[in-house]
C-alpha cells in the first residue's frame, strides 16, 4: 500500500537572478491529498517556485518543510526521498534512450550493474495497473509530445512520488488528452494517494479539477483561496492586478481582398528526415488574418521554418500574388514578405549584434546605409536604430548594447520594429508572437497585427494559443499531424470539434 | 569598457601563459627570466632578429586569415596547412609552366594558381559543411592529410627533379623568377603580401556591406536566412577568400623560401595559423599584430637550445599554454561589464527557456 | 621497413595484409574508443592527436627507465588522464569551443610529448611480450605477420566492456544521458559535469594507451613522427562507427588494413601510389562522410548534446 502524500509548506520563499527578484517572500501550504493550482501570468515566477520546492534551485531565502521538518534542498535527489516528484514543462526524458531505459535511469536506488531481466519483470508488473500504456522498447525521439507527457507521468507513479509537481503540462496536449491525464491524476488524488501542484495559467483546468488556489504576480503572492470560492473574473484580477486594458486599435468589418499569400502543396521534413508537413495549400487575402490553431509538434513549426526560408520544402511552393516566392533578399522586398518567428532572439535576431545593428538587418544594404556600392554607414544604422527604438519604446534605450542582454518582451519589440516599421508590410507570417511575453506586450503586438491587416496586409498567424486566434483572426485553420484538417471562423468556431480535430481524430 | 576589455583581457591572458610557462621552464631547469630575455632577444632584440621575425610572420599572417575570415561566417576552418600545401603545389607548377616568361608575369600566375588552389580547397571543406553537413573541422582535418599524400606523390612523382636525391623536390624556379627581397636584408617581399592581405580583410568584415551580412550569417544562420541572405553563397566566399590567403602562403614558401616544391612546405604554419587566429579573436588587425609575435616566438627556438639547452619543442609547449589561457579568458569576457546588462541577459534566457 | 611477405606472392600479402590490419589498428583502436566514451558524454575531444603522442613518449621513457613495459603502459594511461582532465575542465567553462581547445591540446600534447622525449633518447626500450597467433604455419613469414601485441586483445575486452557499461550499468546510462540531453539529466539528479569531467578524462587515457603501442612495439623506438597523425583520426572513426563501441573496433580494423595496403601492394611490386594508397584511410573517411552526412538531420546515434555549447 502506498504511503499517504505528505504535508508540503514553504515559508517566505525567495529566489534572485542578478538583481531581478524572480520570487519574492512567497509562502504556500498544501494540505496531503490536494489538488492545488499555482496560477500566474508568464514570467510571475511559477517555474521558479516550484524548482526551489524540489531543489533544482536554491532558494535565497524561507525555508520548504516536509510533514512539518525542514528540508535541505540541494539536489532533486533529496526532494525525490521525501516522495516529491515533478513533470517539468521541457520533457527529461533522453531522446535516445528507450522508454524502459528512461524509467530505469529516474530510479534513485539504481544499482550500478542493471539487472535488465529484473527491471523488465517490475516494469511490466507496474504497467499492468497503470492508468496508461506505452511500449517500454520503443524510443523516446519516436514518441509524440502527448506520448511524452504520459511517460513523464508514468515515470513519476513508478517512482511512487505522492506530491507531484506538473509544470505547464498541458500545452502539448489536445484538450481531450488534457483532460483524461488531469482527469487520471484527480481520481488518485481522491483517492488519496496523492496530492498534485499544477502550475498552469489556464482557469478551465483550474476550475475543472482544482480543490484550491495560489496566484502569483511578478514573483509576489497575489490571492489564494478555495476554487469553489472563485471564479475566473476574481482569479484574473488578482492575475493581473489591474483591469486589462481595452483594445486601442478596433478590427475594421472583414474586406476580404485578392488571392495574396498562397502555399501550394507544400511538403518538408523534421530534423530526424520524417516528413512533417503533409502537403498544405492555403491561401490568405488582403486584409485578413489566417490563423493556424494546433497542438505543437503538429507540422507548424516546419511549416513556419519553410515559409522564414530556414528550411527547404520536400516539394511544394509559396506564390505571392501568383508569382512564385523564394526567400532571397530581391524577392522578400519585392513582395514586401516579412516574419515574426517564435523565439525571437533564436530565430529572428543575432544576439553578440547590437539592437541597432539588428534593427538595421533588412534594409543595411541599400542607400543611405550602403555607400560607394558596398561600403557600409554605421552611423546612419545608429541613427536609424535610435528612431526605432523610441517609436517602438525599447528598453533600455541604448542601440549599442548586444540584442541578447534585452528582456524578451523588448527582444520582441526590437524586431517588431524591423519587421512592421516600414508601413509596406503586404504580407506577414507570426509564430506565437506574444509567448511569453505580458499583457501590455501582448496587447501591443495584437494591435500592430490588426493594424497591418486594416492596411490590407495579408497576415498569416500560427499560434499554440486558441484564444488568440478566436480573438483576432478572421478564419481559422487546425493543423494536426502535418496536415490542415478544419476550417472555420471565430464566430462559427466549436470549440469541441476544435478540440478533436487538433487531437487528430476527424 | 568593451573596447578596454579587448585589449586587457588577451594581453592579460598572455602574461598568464608566460607565467605558467615560466614555472615550466624553472621545472626543466633554465631561469625563466634568463628564458624571457632570449626569446626577447631572439625575436625582437635587434635588426637581425627582426628580420628572422618577419620571414615567419609572412606565413602566419596569411594562414591566420584562413582562420579568421570564414569564422566571421561562423564556421572553424582548420585546414589552413593542406591549403597552404595545395597553393604551394599550384603555385609551383604554374612556375614552371611560365618560366620562359617575364619574371613579372611568372610570379602573378603562381599567386592566381596558389589563391585559386587554396581557395577551392577550404570553399570544398566549407561548402560540405554549409551543404551536406560534414562538420569543416572533420573534413579539414582530412583534406590536411590528403594535400600532404598528394604532394608527395607530385614530388616524388610527375614534378620530380631527379637531382634531388635524398630530399625529393620539384625543380627549382630560376633564381629571377623568384619573390625579391627588400635590399640589404633577408626580409623577401612576401610580408607585404601578409600585410596587405590583412588590411584589406579588415576593411572587408568591418566597413563594407558583405562583411556585415558575414557577419549575421556567423552570428546566426537562422537570422540571416529569414532576412533572405545567401548564407551559403556567403560562407563559400568566405572560405574561399580565407582558403586563397592559405594558398598565397604557399606560393611565397615556394617563390621566396624555398624556390622549388619540397616537403618543407608542411612545416607547421598552417596549424600555427589557426593559433593566431584565436589569440586574434578573428581581427584581422588583430591578426597582424599577432602574427609578428608568434612569428618571434618561432624564431626563437634555436636559441633557446644554445643558450639554456632547452629543447626546439619548447616553443611548441609555449604556444600550447598561450593558446589554452587564451581559451581560458573568452570566460571572462562581459564580467567586466555593467550589472544592469548582465541582469538583463539572465532575464532574457529565463524567457526563452 | 622489411616485410616479412615479400617473396609470398597474393597468398602472403593477404596474410601480411590481416596481421598489418591487426597491427595497425591497435593505436586506431584505442584513440577511438578514448573518444567514442568523451563523445558520449556530449563533449569533442579533438586532441588525441597531443594525447597519443604524449601517452607513446611516456610510456617510451617509462619502459626505459624501469625496464618494465607494462608500467610503461600504465604511466602512458596516467599521461593520458592528466591531459584529459586538463581538456575536461577547459573545455566545460563556459564560452570555451570544445574545437579549439582540442587544437590548443594538440599543440600543448605535442609539445611536452617533444620537450621530454628528446631527455629519453634511446636506442630502444624494452618491448611488450607479443603472442604468437601463426604458430599452426610453418611459413616463417606467416609466423611473423601474425606476432601480435596483447595491446590488441586488450582492445577488444575494452571495447565490449564499454558497450557493456554503455547499456548495462548506472554509470553508462548516466553518461549517455549528460551527452544526449544535459537538460534532462540535471533535472534526473545527474551531476552533467562531473560525469563529463569522468568520461573525457577517462577517453584520455585510454586514447594514450594506443600510444603507448606505437613505442613499445617493433621497432620500440620514440620519435617525433611515430603518430602519423593517426590521433587525429580519433574523430573521424567515431562518426565512423556511430558512437558504438563495437563499431569502433570494426572501423579501426579497416583503417589498420587500408593503412596496411600500401606497403603490402609494394611487396607485390606495385610502387606508383605509395602515398595515395597511405592516405586511401582519409579518402575512405571522407566519402563515407560526405554519403551519410546531410545538413537537415543529425546522424544517426549522434549524441544530441554534440557540438552544442
Amino acid at each position: 500500500m502506498r504511503q499517504p502524500p505528505p504535508e508540503i509548506e514553504a515559508v517566505g520563499i525567495s529566489k534572485i537572478f542578478g538583481a531581478l527578484k524572480v520570487v519574492d517572500d512567497v509562502s504556500l501550504r498544501l494540505a496531503p491529498g490536494t489538488f492545488h493550482a499555482l496560477l500566474g501570468e508568464n514570467g510571475a515566477g511559477k517555474s521558479t517556485l516550484v524548482k526551489c520546492l524540489m531543489g533544482v534551485y536554491q532558494a535565497d531565502a524561507g525555508v520548504v518543510r516536509v510533514d512539518g521538518t525542514p528540508m535541505h534542498a540541494g539536489s532533486p535527489r533529496e526532494a525525490r526521498r521525501h516522495g516529491i516528484g515533478m513533470v517539468f514543462q521541457h520533457f527529461t526524458l533522453i531522446p535516445s534512450m528507450t522508454v524502459a531505459e528512461n524509467l530505469v535511469l529516474a530510479r534513485p536506488d539504481l544499482p550500478l550493474i542493471i539487472d535488465w531481466k529484473a527491471e523488465f519483470t517490475r516494469l511490466r508488473d507496474f504497467l499492468k495497473q497503470a492508468p496508461f500504456q506505452v511500449d517500454l522498447e520503443s524510443h523516446i525521439a519516436n514518441l509524440s509530445a502527448g506520448q511524452k507527457q504520459k511517460v513523464e507521468i508514468l515515470k513519476e507513479l513508478y517512482l511512487e512520488t505522492r506530491f507531484l509537481i506538473l509544470d505547464e503540462p498541458t500545452s502539448v496536449l489536445t484538450p481531450q488528452e488534457a483532460d483524461e491525464v488531469l482527469g487520471f491524476l484527480r481520481r488518485l488524488v481522491e483517492a488519496g494517494e496523492l496530492s498534485v501542484l499544477l502550475i498552469t495559467h489556464k482557469f478551465r483546468e483550474v476550475m475543472a479539477f482544482c480543490d484550491s488556489v495560489t496566484v502569483l504576480r511578478r514573483g509576489r503572492f497575489a490571492g489564494a483561496g478555495r476554487v469553489t470560492a472563485l471564479d475566473p473574473e476574481r482569479m484574473a484580477a488578482m492575475m493581473m492586478g489591474e483591469a486589462p486594458e481595452g483594445r486601442r486599435v478596433d478590427k475594421v468589418p472583414a474586406k476580404r481582398g485578392a488571392a495574396l499569400l498562397q502555399l501550394h502543396a507544400l511538403r518538408a521534413m523534421d530534423d530526424n528526415g520524417l516528413e512533417a508537413v503533409h502537403g498544405i495549400d492555403l491561401t490568405v487575402h488582403e486584409g485578413e488574418i489566417v490563423g493556424i490553431a494546433g497542438v505543437s509538434g503538429n507540422g507548424q513549426k516546419e511549416l513556419l521554418e519553410v515559409i522564414a526560408g530556414q528550411r527547404a520544402a520536400t516539394s511544394g511552393h509559396i506564390t505571392v500574388s501568383g508569382e512564385l516566392h523564394l526567400p532571397t533578399r530581391a524577392l522578400l522586398r519585392k513582395h514586401r514578405f516579412f516574419v515574426l518567428p517564435e523565439e525571437p532572439l533564436r530565430n529572428a535576431a543575432v544576439p553578440r549584434m547590437s539592437v541597432a545593428e539588428n534593427i538595421a538587418l533588412r534594409v543595411f544594404d541599400k542607400p543611405p546605409f550602403r555607400e560607394a556600392g558596398f561600403l557600409l554607414n554605421r552611423a546612419s544604422i545608429v541613427n536609424f536604430g535610435r528612431d526605432m527604438i523610441q517609436k517602438f519604446s525599447v528598453r533600455p534605450p541604448q542601440g549599442d548594447a548586444p540584442i541578447g542582454d534585452l528582456s524578451g518582451g523588448n527582444v520582441q519589440r526590437a524586431i517588431l520594429s524591423r519587421e512592421l516599421s516600414s508601413g509596406e508590410v503586404r504580407v506577414l507570417v507570426a509564430a506565437n508572437p506574444c509567448f511569453g511575453l505580458d499583457f501590455k506586450a501582448v496587447d501591443f503586438i495584437h494591435d500592430r497585427l490588426i493594424e497591418t491587416r486594416n492596411r490590407g496586409a495579408a497576415v498569416l498567424l500560427v499560434s499554440e494559443d486558441l484564444d488568440e486566434l478566436l480573438e483576432i483572426a478572421d478564419r481559422i485553420y487546425v493543423i494536426s499531424g502535418g496536415n490542415l484538417v478544419h476550417e472555420t471562423t471565430p464566430v462559427d468556431a466549436d470549440l469541441a470539434v476544435i478540440g478533436r480535430q487538433m487531437a487528430g481524430s476527424h | 569598457m568593451k573596447r578596454a576589455e579587448s585589449i586587457l583581457i588577451p594581453f592579460g591572458a598572455i602574461a598568464a601563459g608566460m607565467i605558467v610557462f615560466g614555472i615550466f621552464c624553472a621545472l626543466a631547469g633554465a631561469n625563466p627570466l634568463l628564458v624571457y630575455a632570449s626569446l626577447w632577444k631572439a625575436g625582437f632584440g635587434s635588426w637581425y632578429s627582426w628580420q628572422n621575425t618577419l620571414v615567419r610572420a609572412s606565413p602566419l599572417l596569411l594562414c591566420g586569415l584562413c582562420t579568421s575570415l570564414p569564422a566571421r561566417a561562423g564556421i572553424i576552418v582548420i585546414g589552413n596547412e593542406g591549403a597552404l600545401v595545395v597553393g604551394g603545389l599550384g603555385a609551383i607548377s604554374a612556375g614552371l609552366a611560365t618560366l620562359s616568361m617575364p619574371p613579372w608575369f611568372c610570379l602573378v600566375t603562381m599567386g592566381i594558381a596558389a589563391m585559386l588552389c587554396g581557395g577551392l580547397w577550404i570553399a570544398f571543406s566549407v561548402a560540405l559543411q554549409h551543404y551536406r553537413g560534414v562538420s569543416a573541422v572533420i573534413s579539414g582535418l582530412l583534406l590536411n592529410y590528403l594535400a600532404i599524400a598528394f604532394m608527395n606523390q607530385l614530388i616524388e612523382g610527375p614534378l620530380r627533379d631527379p637531382s634531388s636525391l635524398n630530399n625529393p623536390a620539384t625543380y627549382p624556379l630560376t633564381p629571377d623568377h623568384r619573390l625579391a627581397y627588400f635590399s640589404g636584408t633577408h626580409v623577401h617581399h612576401g610580408i607585404l603580401f601578409g600585410v596587405i592581405a590583412c588590411l584589406i580583410a579588415w576593411i572587408l568584415v568591418d566597413r563594407t556591406t558583405f562583411g556585415f551580412s558575414l557577419k549575421i550569417s556567423g552570428g546566426n544562420v537562422r537570422t540571416a536566412q529569414l532576412v533572405g541572405l545567401p548564407v551559403g553563397k556567403l560562407v563559400v566566399i568566405a572560405g574561399f577568400l580565407g582558403g586563397a590567403c592559405a594558398g598565397l602562403a604557399g606560393m611565397i614558401e615556394v617563390a621566396a623560401v624555398h624556390g622549388r616544391g619540397n616537403e618543407s612546405l608542411n612545416a607547421g604554419y598552417g596549424y600555427v595559423g589557426i593559433l593566431v587566429a584565436f589569440l586574434s579573436r578573428q581581427s584581422p588587425l588583430g591578426v597582424l599584430v599577432v602574427s609578428v609575435m608568434v612569428g618571434g616566438l618561432l624564431a626563437s627556438g634555436g636559441m633557446l637550445q644554445r643558450a639554456h639547452d632547452l629543447p626546439d619543442a619548447t616553443i611548441t609547449v609555449l604556444q600550447g599554454i598561450l593558446f589554452l589561457f587564451i581559451l581560458l579568458s573568452d570566460t571572462v569576457y562581459g564580467r567586466f561589464r555593467t550589472r544592469a546588462h548582465i541582469n538583463s541577459g539572465v532575464k532574457a534566457n529565463a524567457v526563452a527557456v | 621497413m622489411q616485410l616479412p611477405s615479400e617473396g609470398l606472392g597474393p597468398w602472403g600479402v593477404a596474410v601480411a595484409l590481416v596481421g598489418g590490419a591487426m597491427r595497425g589498428s591497435i593505436p586506431y583502436m584505442f584513440v577511438s574508443l578514448g573518444e567514442c566514451l568523451t563523445e558520449k558524454s556530449g563533449k569533442i575531444n579533438l586532441g588525441m592527436e597531443g594525447v597519443l603522442l604524449m601517452g607513446a613518449m611516456t610510456a617510451f621513457a617509462v619502459s626505459d627507465l624501469t625496464g618494465s613495459p607494462w608500467l610503461g603502459v600504465l604511466a602512458a594511461a596516467a599521461a593520458g588522464l592528466v591531459l584529459g582532465a586538463i581538456h575536461a575542465w577547459l573545455t566545460q567553462q563556459p564560452a570555451v569551443n570544445d574545437v579549439a581547445a582540442g587544437i590548443a591540446m594538440i599543440l600543448f600534447g605535442s609539445g611536452l610529448a617533444f620537450f621530454f622525449g628528446k631527455r629519453f633518447v634511446a636506442p630502444m626500450a624494452p618491448q611488450l611480450p607479443l603472442l604468437q597467433l601463426g604458430g599452426w604455419s610453418h611459413v616463417p613469414a606467416v609466423e611473423s605477420a601474425l606476432r601480435i601485441s596483447p595491446l590488441f586483445f586488450i582492445g577488444i575486452v575494452v571495447s565490449f566492456l564499454l558497450h557493456w557499461l554503455f547499456t548495462r550499468t548506472r554509470w553508462g546510462l548516466n553518461i549517455r544521458a549528460a551527452g544526449d540531453d544535459p537538460q534532462a539529466a540535471r533535472a534526473l539528479g545527474i551531476n552533467v559535469n562531473a560525469v563529463r569531467f569522468l568520461a573525457i578524462t577517462l577517453g584520455g587515457a585510454l586514447a594514450a594507451v594506443g600510444g603507448a603501442h606505437l613505442t613499445l612495439y617493433f621497432p620500440g623506438i620514440w620519435s617525433e613522427g611515430i603518430s602519423g597523425g593517426q590521433g587525429l583520426m580519433a574523430v573521424a572513426l567515431v562518426i565512423f562507427a556511430r558512437w558504438s563501441p563495437r563499431r569502433c573496433l570494426a572501423a579501426a580494423l579497416l583503417f589498420g588494413g587500408a593503412q596496411a595496403l600500401g606497403p603490402s601492394l609494394q611487396s607485390l611490386g606495385v610502387n606508383g601510389y605509395y602515398h595515395l594508397f597511405n592516405a586511401s584511410p582519409y579518402l575512405l573517411t571522407m566519402a563515407v562522410m560526405i554519403a551519410t552526412c546531410s545538413p537537415n538531420r543529425r546522424l544517426a546515434g549522434m549524441p544530441g548534446a554534440l557540438g552544442k555549447k
